[in-house]
């Protein structure tokens, strides 16, 4: 991924106190949905679970558990959310499943004000609320919310925040571990042979090496055509420059590139 | 030296540094032991600089891209989320919560247009000429039926077992409507309708049933007086919190709109604590005070003295201060 694709990829960059900055990416609606809805069904398990477990309690002791119940409903229908991203350091079960984590803007874990606060008012972020018979016909009652403040707001602004993060200062990000490449593989002995032929003298700078590296991780998915058409704005040149025949491989001549610039021992 | 060899050279501590991660995320952080966690800050420490000087060292943008993720994941580890300052509760409610509201313009605002709306809505109730049927129209038949059922009897006390879950279905049930009214005024619209819809259902049932015709009025009365005051003062005050949400990002004094909603948000969030606050003493009274046999007059001594309470945590705590 280069410098200037970040806003196509959705990233925020983050200075930390170490004076580092580095990038996150910012999580839209496909992950925070199906995050959201996750939790939606933990909400009812944990009310199942706990009406169940109550309810064993009543038929053994006689103790009546509807009072506790009760409360146990309302703080989770309000406080889930909240409870969860204060001591869970931003995530919520589905969160956790999805990979997502809530931050404030500034990249600082937060806080559980903050945390509250994005969970309130989520039933904002849920408006407009529909009635049921307008989408299921006669006989159906009840409203649903169908969360297209939520949808709208976040495609506004560069962070997708809905309207609970912008109010509390906070968005999300993915978070989740990515695969490390290593360098690619030479297997081709004719392209170290080539590398050799190469001035000892020549240094690939950084942005071809940028170049060449996305090239060669991406490669093995070309056609061999297609890999001669992408080769060729760098290998034309490039031949001329080191007297090579002009029949040499382009994708070849990449590997070469790529060989002398991060494997092979310079100088030798 | 060249970046194989460099990569083969950090893998090592990547590696490392990702399973400390794994372990941070998975246990409690006295459970890690502080040997692990300084090792765990120090290899934090070069991934970083690592990730700065990736472009010096020609590393690949694919392994630059897994620094990101790993830099960041590590930083969520290192830094992790602040719990509740609760040392600060006190004083917020004490203090900040009342000096804030008396000069608050919104809750100001709410709070005539509530009283205004439910006075309106309560005489054209009682009134038998001027709107006959204006009870009937905001309450259907059936809500009106259901409220003569819910009094017919005289409040004599019921089987006490009930007082505890009724008490928790009140905070659950007002408290909602309360944070309703709130989170909906961050959209202004919302949050007025939902206030003005509150204010007219009461006012009509409050009229409905002082009307001299209808004889399940003296029970409602003796049953809604004790916990009206808080009540309804917090059902006022969460919507006025919810519309100065909704007017920071209208009017945001020469702010960002976005900054003066964060702003706001953080100094209203506490109105709405004492909102709350409000709702679950409401419904302690509402669960064990007003369905009891208690006579009338002490319940409206509680009435007039939680009235009392509330002025004068408004007015006294509330009244600006001079000084530091």
């Amino acid at each position: 991924m280069s410098h200037n694709d970040n806003q196509l990829d959705c990233s925020i960059e983050i200075v930390t106190p170490e004076n580092i900055s580095f990038r996150y990416q910012v999580a839209g609606p496909f992950r925070r949905l199906p995050a959201f809805l996750l939790d939606y069904a933990f909400r009812i398990l944990i009310c199942l679970g706990a009406a169940w477990i109550l309810g064993i309690l009543q038929s053994v002791s006689g103790f009546s558990g509807w009072a506790m119940l009760i409360l146990l409903y309302f703080v989770i229908e309000w406080f889930y959310g909240g409870l969860f991203e204060t001591y869970w350091n931003g995530q919520t079960p589905g969160k956790r499943v999805l990979g997502i984590r809530v931050l404030s803007i500034n990249g600082e874990p937060i806080n559980g004000l903050q945390a509250m606060m994005r969970n309130i008012l989520r039933l904002v972020d849920l408006m407009p609320m529909v009635p049921l018979t307008a989408l299921f016909g006669e006989g159906v009652y009840g409203w649903t919310p169908i969360g297209l403040v939520g949808l709208l707001t976040p495609v506004l602004n560069s962070r997708f925040q809905r309207l609970g993060d912008i109010a509390s200062g906070t968005m999300v990000v993915i978070e989740e571990r990515h695969w490390l490449y290593d360098v690619v593989r030479m297997d081709d002995a004719e392209a170290v042979e080539l590398a050799e032929k190469f001035p000892p003298n020549f240094q690939v700078n950084r942005k071809t090496s940028r170049a060449l590296s996305a090239y060669m991780e991406r490669r093995k998915f070309f056609t061999k055509a297609r890999q001669q058409d992408i080769a060729r704005h760098l290998a034309e040149p490039l031949l001329s420059q080191f007297n090579l025949p002009r029949d040499t491989n382009y994708d070849r001549l990449m590997c070469a590139l790529y060989y002398r610039a991060f494997v092979a021992e310079q100088g030798e | 030296m060249k970046v194989a060899e460099l990569l083969k050279k950090r893998r090592q501590n990547w590696y490392e540094l990702e399973q400390l991660c794994g372990q941070l995320e998975d246990r409690r952080r006295r459970a890690i032991g502080a040997a692990t966690i300084s090792r765990f800050a120090q290899l934090y420490r070069a991934a970083c600089a690592d990730l700065a000087l990736a472009d010096a060292y020609q590393i690949p943008p694919n392994t630059v891209q897994y620094l990101h993720r790993l830099v960041g994941r590590a930083h969520n580890q290192l830094y992790r989320s602040r719990e509740f300052n609760t040392g600060s509760w006190a004083k917020m409610l004490l203090l900040d919560v009342p000096q804030r509201i008396f000069n608050d313009r919104c809750v100001q605002l709410t709070f005539a247009m509530f009283w205004g709306a439910f006075i309106l809505s309560a005489a054209l109730a009682v009134s038998s000429t001027v709107w006959p049927d204006f009870a009937e129209q905001v309450l259907s038949a059936e809500q009106i039926s259901q409220l003569e059922d819910n009094f017919s009897d005289p409040i004599q006390g019921r089987n006490a077992t009930y007082n505890p879950v009724m008490a928790s279905f009140y905070i659950q049930r007002n408290t909602s409507i309360g944070l309703q009214c709130f989170a909906g005024g961050l959209l202004v619209i919302p949050g007025l309708l939902m206030t003005l819809f509150n204010a007219v259902h009461l006012g009509a049932s409050f009229g409905y049933m002082a009307r001299p015709d209808v004889p399940e009025g003296e029970n409602f009365f003796h049953f809604v007086t004790a916990h009206g005051p808080f009540e309804l003062t917090a059902i006022v005050l969460s919507a006025g919190a919810g519309l100065r949400l909704g007017f920071s990002w209208i009017y945001s004094q020469g702010l960002e709109r976005f900054a003066s909603l964060r702003k706001t948000a953080y100094e209203t969030m506490p109105l709405m604590g004492a909102a709350m606050v409000m709702f679950f003493l409401a419904a302690l009274i509402e669960g064990f005070l007003s369905p009891s046999a208690v006579p009338y007059p002490v319940k409206a001594a509680v009435a007039v003295i939680s009235s009392g309470l509330l002025t004068g945590y408004f007015v006294l705590l509330g009244f600006p201060q001079q000084g530091p």
